[in-house]
């Protein structure tokens, strides 16, 4: 099975690459990257006028199953991670019953495959049924296939289990990914605590909820000698904490969303969910040094927290409305709404380079020899209509709005998983 | 064009307030004939216990002739947002023009409003507005002073948690009223100040040089939830007592939204002091009420 991408400018940091060439994939790996591949046989992608880039990678996302599948299901969310450009997705513990077992994660990864389009990487809980007591068994996780830890949706409240954590699982690679909200300092807020929560009657969730386990995390982390990676950071102060750690030598990564890029903490005078998510949209100060941080080099990945709910449970009060919203399908246009003026090589190693080489994985690069995962993509305008989502997920803040870029195919082992605007099945690799 | 609905206090331009409070003012006089709202019919829909504001209301309803009808479920049902357009469906299916709501959820008014082809008036809504109480507040200052612009009110207590304290600082600002907010960092969140709009931390400083003082009611449940030490501690520094009463001007008036704590927030010395007007304040609710529903219902006044 041979694949050719003609025409695209091929833009690999992982190389330093950045020219006019075709990639040429047979049975699943790179082969030959050049000017003007004879296609024979092969299967084109038209990729002119566009960049070809190695398959991005979303290292957050929710896909629901087992257990929630009216909100998404790992065939609906990997078709959405497809259409949105994505090769590959890490995801969530937070199913039910949780991923903190070898057979649920097996069974997730057989699922994954059955439905043929991105790849699925699980990350595993840190603590069983994630309810920061006891913990899970991180040897046995990694051997059936995760490629991280976290307990995200909440953090292990008590900092000696955490601690216990990170130093039994010292030896693995697989990075802690820490969901950072204080429990106690955040109480029933539903957004940001400042001077709109204030207004509104609504219980806010203060920054500082997010940057004491922030400051906490980084701590073990340092004592634990563990690699970590701070989920969706959101304030100013917990960027601060992380440039501290890493001049004391402390292995830290983190991420930012889209939605914590563009949108603040206004949204909620009419009291809907849409923009209820966790952590908050914040005040202005906190999105302008998340900016800013992407562009110093401070934040290493763009992931969307892709979290399906339906628009009925989304609908209800805000009380008791489900946290999140969809991202894998709005990720490549919104984050280059947010950051226009960040240079496209810089934007492919937060898509790409850097998520894989994070969490261990294949892909990143498109050097000869590599797995065959490309995105193409193009600075072309389009408007977000939620209703044509293919995650189950149709609730998005960015709905209705125009974003400048979009990914025009994805390419999953040689397989075009995604083109023309069309999700198609993933092709068998001849043994 | 009148609002159709009455969620917060800034639902009114200042004319439309103050004609509400005209109106009000005209119906306290001469009881106006039953049949402002003759067959209009109204529900009040009250998820949170009352009974001044319910009675208010309702005394209110009755004397403008509208169609009554009162319900009170508990604060769990009707939870779903689903349910909250299914209900407002049915509602106005079944005939009903007016929904007068109160609910523990902060914005539940709102949601209702946006899903009602009718008239919602928030009878207050968790801790964000309580509209009604603060245009009763307004008229009695009003009646007092006879004007607004200058006038310098202190609101003390547990702000954080006072849609009565929201929708008069809403109320007071957009009529000129200088408004300093005291309590302590707790129950008043620095977050709150805002142009125009003063934070103090000591009752003491602020009583001499005020119009008006609002004492906000104080719960027990702030000391179980670790946002006050003991009543003991919060009232040798907020309560207006004998001694305080005594830095109060003479021409200065004490509100109090109610229901009091007799010994917390306030010492019977204050309900007793010639200043105080809790009475005034309730008997203005029924006119404030009545002038509300005739503005939502059947628009701005003909002018005699």
């Amino acid at each position: 099975m041979r694949t050719l991408i003609r025409g695209g400018r091929v833009l690999d940091p992982s190389q330093g690459l950045d020219a006019n060439r075709d990639v040429l994939i047979e049975n699943g790996f790179v082969v030959q990257l050049g000017e003007h591949l004879d296609a024979g046989d092969a299967r084109v992608v038209d990729a002119g006028g566009a960049i070809v880039a190695p398959g991005f990678v979303d290292m957050h996302v929710h896909l629901r199953e087992p257990g929630q599948t009216h909100k998404e299901t790992i065939a609906t969310g990997t078709a959405a991670a497809v259409a949105g450009g994505f090769t590959a997705v890490a995801c969530m513990p937070n199913t039910d019953p949780a991923l903190d077992s070898a057979a649920i994660v097996s069974e997730v990864m057989r699922r994954a495959d059955a439905a043929g389009l991105a790849r699925v990487y699980p990350v595993g809980a840190i603590t069983k049924n994630r309810a920061g007591r006891e913990l899970a068994p991180y040897h046995l996780l990694a051997d059936a296939g995760c490629v991280a830890f976290s307990d995200d949706g909440s953090t292990p409240r008590d900092a000696r289990v955490l601690r216990n954590a990170a130093r039994y699982a010292a030896e693995l690679p697989h990075a802690f990914i820490s969901h950072c909200e204080d429990p106690d300092l955040k109480g029933d807020a539903v957004m940001n605590e400042g001077a709109a929560s204030v207004r509104l009657g609504l219980e806010g969730s203060p920054g500082l909820a997010e940057d004491v386990i922030v400051a906490r995390d980084l701590l073990i982390a340092e004592s634990a000698g563990k690699a970590w990676h701070i989920a969706h950071v959101s304030t100013a102060t917990s960027l601060d904490l992380i440039r501290w750690a890493r001049s004391r030598g402390v292995r830290v990564t983190c991420e930012v969303t889209p939605h914590h890029l563009v949108f603040l903490d206004d949204r909620f005078d009419d009291y809907r969910a849409d923009t209820k998510v966790n952590p908050p949209l914040r005040a202005e100060h906190d999105r302008e040094a998340l900016r800013a941080a992407v562009l110093d080099g401070t934040i290493d990945v763009f992931a969307t927290d892709h979290a399906p709910h339906g628009l009925d449970e989304k609908a209800q009060l805000l009380s008791v409305a489900p946290v999140g919203f969809t991202g894998l399908e709005i990720a490549v246009g919104a984050y280059a709404l947010a950051l226009p003026e960040l240079p496209v090589a810089r934007f492919v190693e937060l898509l790409s380079v850097n998520p894989a080489r994070i969490l261990g994985i294949p892909g990143g690069t498109l050097a000869i020899g590599s797995v065959g995962d490309v995105t193409v993509f193009a600075d072309r305008a389009w408007t977000v209509d939620a209703r044509l989502f293919r995650s189950k997920g149709k609730n998005t803040p960015f709905d209705g709005m125009t974003l400048p870029r979009r990914a025009l195919a994805t390419i999953v082992e040689g397989s075009v998983v995604f083109e023309h605007g069309r999700v198609l099945p993933r092709e068998e690799i001849p043994v | 064009m009148p609002p159709r609905s009455l969620l917060d206090v800034d639902d009114l331009t200042p004319e439309e307030l103050v004609g509400v409070l005209d109106r009000a003012v005209a119906f306290r006089d001469v009881l106006p004939p039953r049949d402002l709202l003759a067959g209009v019919p109204v529900l009040n829909l009250f998820f949170e216990a009352s009974t001044r504001t319910a009675t208010s209301f309702t005394l209110a309803e009755q004397r403008v002739g509208a169609d009554v009808i009162s319900f009170a479920p508990g604060a769990s049902s009707l939870g779903k947002g689903e349910t909250i357009a299914d209900t407002a469906l049915t509602l106005r299916g079944i005939g009903v023009r007016v929904i007068v709501v109160r609910h523990p959820e902060s914005g539940f008014a709102r949601r209702l409003a946006d899903a009602f082809d009718g008239h919602v008036v928030n009878a207050g809504d968790g801790t964000h507005a309580h509209p009604t109480q603060a245009l009763l507040d307004l008229m009695t200052l009003r009646n007092e002073f006879g004007r607004f612009a200058g006038l310098k009110i202190a609101i003390v207590g547990d702000i954080l948690h006072s849609r009565v304290a929201r929708s008069n600082i809403v109320g007071m600002r957009a009529l000129g009223i200088d408004v300093t907010l005291v309590g302590p960092a707790t129950l008043l969140p620095d977050a709150f100040a805002a142009p125009g709009l003063r934070i103090e931390r000591s009752l003491d400083d602020v009583l001499p040089h005020v119009d008006a003082v609002m004492m906000l009611r104080i719960q027990r449940e702030r000391i179980a939830g670790g946002l006050l030490p003991s009543l003991e501690d919060y009232t040798q520094r907020y309560q207006l007592n004998r001694a305080r009463l005594r830095a109060l001007r003479h021409d200065a008036v004490i509100l109090h939204p109610g229901p009091y704590n007799r010994g917390v927030e306030l010492t019977d010395d204050v309900l007793d002091d010639p200043r105080s007007r809790y009475v005034a304040q309730v008997h203005n609710g029924v006119f404030v009420r009545m002038a509300v529903l005739d503005l939502l219902v059947n628009g701005a006044p003909v002018v005699a």
